[in-house]
């Protein structure tokens, strides 16, 4: 295979800078809440451990039992926890820690309560770890097991499709377990034209060479199997679709994911906290800012810092402009695939976008991989011109939607195209784990922001729109006014935003002011150890979801107490919802595939990771 | 010199290899093809602000078969390999490669298994813009740098291409033996 190499980076086995003695830790939780209190009761000794962890609900639950508590939680009045929202696993090979190697770690989430529940199940040992699936009970659960299958080696028992999902079927490891290498290629640190690297540098030849096309299980060959993808200019990347057609009717699409996959979560393990976060602006890179807003938030619960008002503010303002900018490309790319007045779209969007990616760049330098946020606050104040600039905009642009509008909205084509197709109903949007304008497109009213607030969002006056029809008009309107409300946020955000740091004050997790550097030695000392050795992060766990351009983005972070995370998993909202576009799809055009894609409004750096 | 003071208004006179390449220059059209966050910034160039037109490049064309410039606008996975291998094999002489970011490059931050540690790999290169992303200014200085490149071109270059006829079936394209033969002459 390709690229995997056993050698580590030099600079990781630089003495000193992995602490050793790292804490025998298995995330325990105290104290209890009465939904763990009922499921305690329930299930009795099946039930390892239950109760609070950083303020979350956890549940260690045997997997003989995690069927019948998510069926339970499910089902049970008291509890409905409706959807799965994502599945992880940690490898514990590598923790002084005993008992199952794997762990398998869930999210459900009930709507109706406003509640979030981590359900923990060890994986049996013996052969290949193994727990059973909760396929049966919730759909949204069926990608993200086979996420964890190819990636970490653990199988569901009882899983309808237990294929690989992201590497090709023929890689010969599970690359996030911690025996296999980060991989990658040794880089000479410096070279001159007589050392033997220099022959082969930058010359290698590697085998490129495709695996025989597989028919995907349940298609039929009686049919048409046409393959859409991985080049293909309406799937907004290089995601490859394999479609059976009956005539131009959809009978069947199997997604095949993993073109774009850059090994996220294990580049995230070898890196220092601190230094992650550039790493999450190129995951989905068309809301750059959210994505640094999400890891912030999630290390920052865990190493239990509070940031500065005006922090918290302009990451506000920062993570709207974003959500704007995202929902405009995706305006105008969505319109470039459906309708005729695409092009034009395009050009105006884009304009607009533009002057978003102005603004980000006189705050931070650059447009696209913005990188501004630190975990405590953001990297630099907004220059005094940017406010101006922002007020600008904020006047210019609700003009410009109303512009768009009229170009879309009761275009006969646009409606023709869009109006009907794809489908889903509430109940389907929920146990798909779908998230984001898929949700509130069919009709429930979820939104993170309101219903889950962090980073003071709970002062903010917004509305959350909601539209029953499910179909892809219905997120079409959504996003619409999710930009208007986007801009009454942002509008708020300028008119409270207090002076003061941008920045905690917190030495640990803060470097000193360059100026500090040359009059305090405490200051110097301060600075080498957070830039060679980063900041430690106490141990436990924590998942947090925000709401971003395309739907709950939720990080999880795993923590030994080290300075690096021992494992962070990533809930790419665009990977869940593109589970639906087979649902969608089915029975329709195959025009409208294209249609359908466009409405999930995917990321490929961020279904892939 | 003489001859052209003969001619009537209009006409000029010119080598057939400098008007071809002038044409070539003025004329490159890219594959529409994107992978990752460059390809972004490559959209941005070609819309409203950047106007690649201007370099007669605004027709991103979707099939291999009518483009002649390839950009690279992002990270090449491990999957992703063979399939850039065979649009690049796809697309008729003469073409070029421009290798768009540090991660078409050589990688860039993602040194890890996924990840194709430069696209000069599988295909030859003729640019590389560094940048993560590179700006819409520095795709177009680029282009530039082709430019450039495809005024020095001349027809003995590709009077010897046929030394590696293009393979014929899938097979012999997917093939390592094909990959290990000079592109170019
Ligand atoms: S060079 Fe940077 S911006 Fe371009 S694809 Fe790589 S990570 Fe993304």
């Amino acid at each position: 295979m390709l690229n995997v190499s056993p050698r580590q980076r030099p600079y990781e086995t630089l003495p000193g800078l992995t602490p050793l003695g790292i804490p025998a830790v298995a995330p325990l939780p105290a104290g209890e809440s009465d939904d763990t209190q009922r499921l305690v009761e329930r299930f009795g000794d099946a039930i390892l451990a239950a109760g609070m962890h950083h303020g979350q609900q956890v549940v260690y639950v045997k997997p003989e039992q995690l069927v019948a508590l998510a069926e339970f939680a499910k089902s049970d009045p008291k509890l409905q926890y409706e959807a799965i929202v994502d599945v992880s696993s940690v490898d514990r090979s590598e923790l002084p820690a005993d008992g199952a190697r794997f762990h398998a770690v869930y999210q459900l989430r009930s709507y109706a309560r406003k509640q979030h529940l981590m359900v923990v199940c060890p994986a049996d040992e013996g052969g290949d770890p193994e727990v059973p699936s909760l396929a049966g009970v919730y759909k949204g659960a069926i990608w993200p097991e086979r996420e964890v299958w190819d990636l970490m080696g653990v199988r569901f028992a009882g899983h309808p499709d237990h294929r690989r999902i992201m590497m090709p079927e023929s890689w010969p490891n599970h690359p996030l377990q911690k025996q296999v290498p980060v991989g990658g290629e040794e880089v000479p640190f410096t070279l001159t034209w007589s050392d033997p690297e220099f022959e082969s540098f930058g010359k290698q030849v590697m085998a490129a060479e495709s695996l025989p096309p597989v028919v995907p299980p349940g298609m039929s060959r009686e049919n048409m199997i046409i393959n859409m993808g991985p080049h293909h200019p309406s799937t907004h990347g290089v995601l490859r679709l394999v479609v059976e057609l009956d005539g131009e009717t959809v009978v069947n699409v199997d997604p095949d994911l993993g073109y774009l996959h850059s090994g996220f979560e294990k580049t995230g393990e070898n890196k220092r906290y601190k230094d992650f976060v550039y790493y999450t602006d190129r995951m989905d890179y068309l809301s750059a800012m959210s994505n640094n807003l999400g890891y912030c938030v999630t290390v920052e619960k865990l190493l239990g810092i509070d940031i500065p008002e005006r922090a918290e503010r302009l990451r506000v303002i920062m993570a709207e402009l974003q959500r704007v900018a995202s929902h405009l490309f995706w305006l105008s790319t969505h319109a470039l695939d459906v309708s005729g007045t695409g092009m034009a779209l395009l050009m105006y969007a884009t304009r607009e976008r533009e002057r978003i990616l102005d603004l980000f760049e006189m705050a931070c330098g650059a447009r696209l991989t913005v990188g501004y946020m630190r975990i405590g606050g953001v990297s630099r104040d907004i220059p005094p011109a940017f406010l101006g600039h922002l007020e600008e905009f904020l006047r210019a642009m609700p003009i410009r939607i109303s512009e768009y509008e009229s170009m879309l909205t009761h275009g006969p084509l646009w409606e023709e195209r869009l109006r009907g197709i794809g489908k889903l109903t509430r109940d389907e949007v929920i146990n798909m784990g779908l998230t984001g304008p898929m949700l509130r497109g069919s009709g429930v009213d979820w939104d993170l922001r309101r219903d889950a607030p962090y980073s003071g969002y709970e002062k903010y006056d917004f509305k959350v729109p909601v539209f029953t029809e499910g179909d892809s008009y219905a997120r079409y309107l959504v996003r619409m006014e999710e930009m208007r409300q986007s801009l009454r946020i942002i509008r708020q955000a300028i008119d409270n935003l207090p002076d003061g740091p941008y920045r905690v004050e917190d030495r640990k997790v803060t470097p000193p002011p360059r100026a500090e550097l040359d009059v305090s030695m405490e200051a110097l000392i301060h600075h080498f150890k957070l830039m060679t050795e980063g900041f430690q992060v106490p141990p436990g766990m924590y998942y947090h979801g925000i709401e971003s351009s395309k739907g709950e983005l939720g990080f999880f972070v795993y923590s030994d107490g080290s300075a690096k995370p021992y494992r962070l998993h990533v809930r790419g909202p665009s990977f869940n919802n593109l589970y639906a576009v087979s649902k969608m799809s089915k029975g329709a055009m195959l025009s409208d595939i294209v249609t359908n894609i466009g409405s999930i409004d995917i990321v490929l750096g961020e279904v892939d990771r | 010199m003489g001859l052209e003071e003969k001619l009537p208004e209009g006409i000029i006179t010119t080598q057939l290899e400098t008007l071809v390449n002038w044409s070539r220059e003025n004329s490159t059209w890219p594959l529409l093809f994107g992978l990752a966050c460059c390809a972004i910034e490559m959209i941005a160039t070609g819309s409203s602000r950047h106007d690649i037109s201007r370099y007669g490049s605004e027709l991103f064309r979707a099939s291999p078969r009518q483009a002649d410039l390839m950009i690279v606008s992002g990270r090449v996975s491990n999957k992703m390999a063979p399939v850039i291998k065979r649009l690049y094999d796809q697309m008729s002489e003469p073409k070029w490669v421009i290798a768009m970011g540090i991660c078409a490059s050589a990688g860039g931050p993602f040194n890890n298994y996924a990840i194709v540690q430069g696209v000069d790999k599988i295909i030859p290169v003729d640019v590389y813009v560094p940048g993560c992303p590179p700006r819409p200014e520095g795709l177009l200085y680029a282009m530039d740098k082709l430019r450039a490149k495809q005024g020095k071109d001349n027809f003995r270059t590709y009077a010897n291409l046929n030394a590696s006829p293009a393979p014929a079936t899938p097979e012999d394209i997917e093939s390592l033996e094909t990959l290990r033969q000079p592109q170019r002459a």
